[in-house]
């Protein structure tokens, strides 16, 4: 049944509720909407699995209906799920779940629909909505504008988001279905990236700006990660960006070195790396003698209140050591002592002395990043001076 | 959650001059179990575990017959440290035989009370770690001991342990102050 509305009286409505009475819009509406089907003797469709809503205000438990564009398709997961993507409209992105036994139509990237009553679900605090076989999908005519607006990696949180971000490390892929995994980072800080080995899939540049649309950030153990798949990435010529590290800086003396430390070998098997025994045996592919040696320092800074465990990887150990990886494959093949002259020289080298570490915590353990030596402060001591001086020639 | 709580925190290393650690007489348990950890309390006010100084290593004497042991002193700008290194902190006694007084060290260790036969009670630490460090990591930690003995000072009478630490020693803080002032004052660069 159709029935005229007056489009003027209706605005007139909405605007009294939302200027008078400062009700939000998507609760403007729906009163005006629901009065009007009163006056008009119209049942509204079922209030609360059609509450048409913005993307970006979803939050998990809840049933609505959005109208969004197609952003990003990625190959589902599992054999009971027939499609799963990125849905966008003006406030925001999410990932979306359609159950393979619903028998959905597929939806086609780059296209609007209605999508009415979906389900709002978290997987590891990461918000999507699963369509089900009660949901009803309607491609529309008209074109969901959706300009994503680029977060800074500080202001990341889990979910799907647009970023503005250098590639500036690449790491060792630790699995095999793994195509490229490393940081990438912007001015706010730095996290690390993961591409699935995936046909279509690219890797990154390394030194490369990049605008990533629609990318999932994940956390796991505390730590904000971001999956490229199923994201639009796209190298900005010329692009210029200066990274900042970011994270947590911590200041202490380093009161111990822990076992670990040192020169170590790694598995060479690929997406292995674990550490070696000093038989050459890995937990997993028994004894390697091919392996690859590696740097690292398992340390324990303490700021006299509490002691933090610290873990400095081959670079930072090279710089705050003055020791390169290959100096110390030569130093163990020559000494006596081994792989523990490289522990020992370590040891003798930091423990005892204060440092700035400044990186990413992992939950109990700060990935130091960057490690500064500190001396003495002549401005603390004339400011301990003055502040004590003055006390004491008063009393 | 449940687990964080139950993890093992390693005990922080308290930065206390010699002149304060003297002083600490008493010593506790904290729990029944046979691993709970034993604090020593300092005069103003804190219950400390493990401590970490650097200072000069004035002497140094190999002691003991079938259990050796090193016996080492340490000066920081209020007074003196007296380390031990034995068999049982085989890392610590390696790095202390290698050491010529005098030098510049830095300590990580337990403090200790121990009663004499004679009632003499004292307090020396067990050596966990002793490097070679320069005078400027010296100075940098008379500032950092300066510091967190003001902060201690200044908490006194507020925190449960310092509370405890007044019906045992009833120190006067004011002395304290001045063992701070005092060791800034000897610093020369």
């Amino acid at each position: 049944m159709n029935v005229e509305i007056d489009p003027a009286l209706a605005e007139k409505k909405l605007r009294t509720l939302v200027e008078e009475f400062g009700v939000n819009i998507p609760e403007a509406e729906k009163t005006v909407t629901e009065n009007l089907a009163k006056e008009h003797n119209v049942a509204t469709v079922p209030s609360q699995s059609s509450d048409l809503r913005e993307i970006g205000t979803l939050v998990p438990g809840e049933w609505a209906t959005v109208e969004g564009k197609v952003v990003g398709l990625s190959r589902p997961v599992s054999d009971s799920i027939s499609q799963s993507g990125i849905i966008a409209d003006t406030s925001g992105a999410i990932q979306f779940i359609a159950w393979a036994r619903s028998n959905l139509p597929p939806l086609t990237e780059g296209r609007s629909y209605r999508v009415e009553s979906v389900v709002v679900d978290e997987y590891r605090g990461v918000p999507k909505i699963k369509f089900h076989a009660g949901t009803t999908i309607t491609e529309i005519e008209k074109d969901i504008p959706c300009l994503p607006q680029a977060t800074k990696v500080a202001d990341l949180r889990p979910g799907i988001a647009s970023v503005r971000v250098k590639m500036v490390q690449e790491w060792e892929a630790r699995h095999e279905r793994i195509l490229q995994t490393g940081i990438v980072g912007d001015e706010s800080g730095t996290l690390k990236f993961t591409i699935w080995k995936e046909e279509g899939v690219e890797r990154l540049e390394p030194e490369t700006v990049y605008n990533i649309f629609y990318a999932s950030v994940d956390e796991y153990q505390g730590r904000l990660s971001i999956t490229l798949n199923g994201a639009k990435c796209f190298p900005e010529e010329d692009g210029e960006l200066s990274v900042g590290i970011g994270g947590t800086t911590l200041t202490g003396a380093i009161v111990n070195i822990g076992p670990g430390s040192g020169l170590i070998k790694r598995c060479p098997v690929e997406g292995c790396n674990r550490v070696l025994s000093k038989r050459n045996y890995c937990p997993v592919h028994e004894v390697q003698n091919d392996f690859r040696y590696d740097l690292r320092i398992k340390a324990v800074l303490d700021d006299g209140a509490k002691a933090h465990n610290i873990l400095m990887q081959k670079e930072v150990v090279e710089a705050v050591a003055g020791l390169t990886l290959d100096e110390a494959v030569k130093t163990v093949q020559e000494s006596p002592l081994g792989m523990d002259d490289i522990f020992y020289r370590l040891r003798d080298a930091l423990m005892g002395r204060y440092y700035a570490c400044r990186g990413g915590d992992l939950g109990d353990t700060l990935l130091v990043k960057e490690c500064t030596p500190l001396g003495f402060d002549g401005e603390r001591h004339a400011a301990l001076l003055n502040r004590l001086g003055g006390e004491i020639n008063a009393s | 959650m449940p687990a964080e709580t139950l993890r093992y925190e390693r005990e922080p290393a308290r930065r206390v001059f010699a002149a304060e650690l003297r002083e600490a007489t008493h010593h506790f348990k904290d729990g029944e179990d046979e691993k709970s950890p034993t604090y020593v309390l300092l005069p103003t006010g804190e219950r400390c575990n493990r401590v970490l100084f650097i200072g000069s290593m004035t002497h140094k004497e190999k002691k003991g017959e079938q259990n050796v042991f090193y016996s080492v002193r340490v000066a920081d700008p209020t007074g003196t440290f007296f380390v031990n290194a034995s068999s049982f902190q085989q890392e610590a006694m390696t790095q202390v035989s290698k050491i010529d007084p005098p030098a510049f060290v830095a300590v990580v260790g337990k403090p200790n009370v121990y009663e004499a036969p004679d009632g003499r009670v004292f307090v020396s630490v067990r050596a966990e770690s002793v490097t070679v460090v320069d005078k400027e990591m010296r100075n940098r930690w008379v500032l950092d001991a300066a510091e967190q003995t003001l902060k201690r000072i200044e908490a006194y009478g507020q925190t449960p342990d310092s509370q405890r630490a007044q019906e045992r020693y009833n120190a006067d803080m004011a002395t304290y102050k001045r063992m701070v002032y005092e060791a800034l004052t000897q610093i020369t660069l």
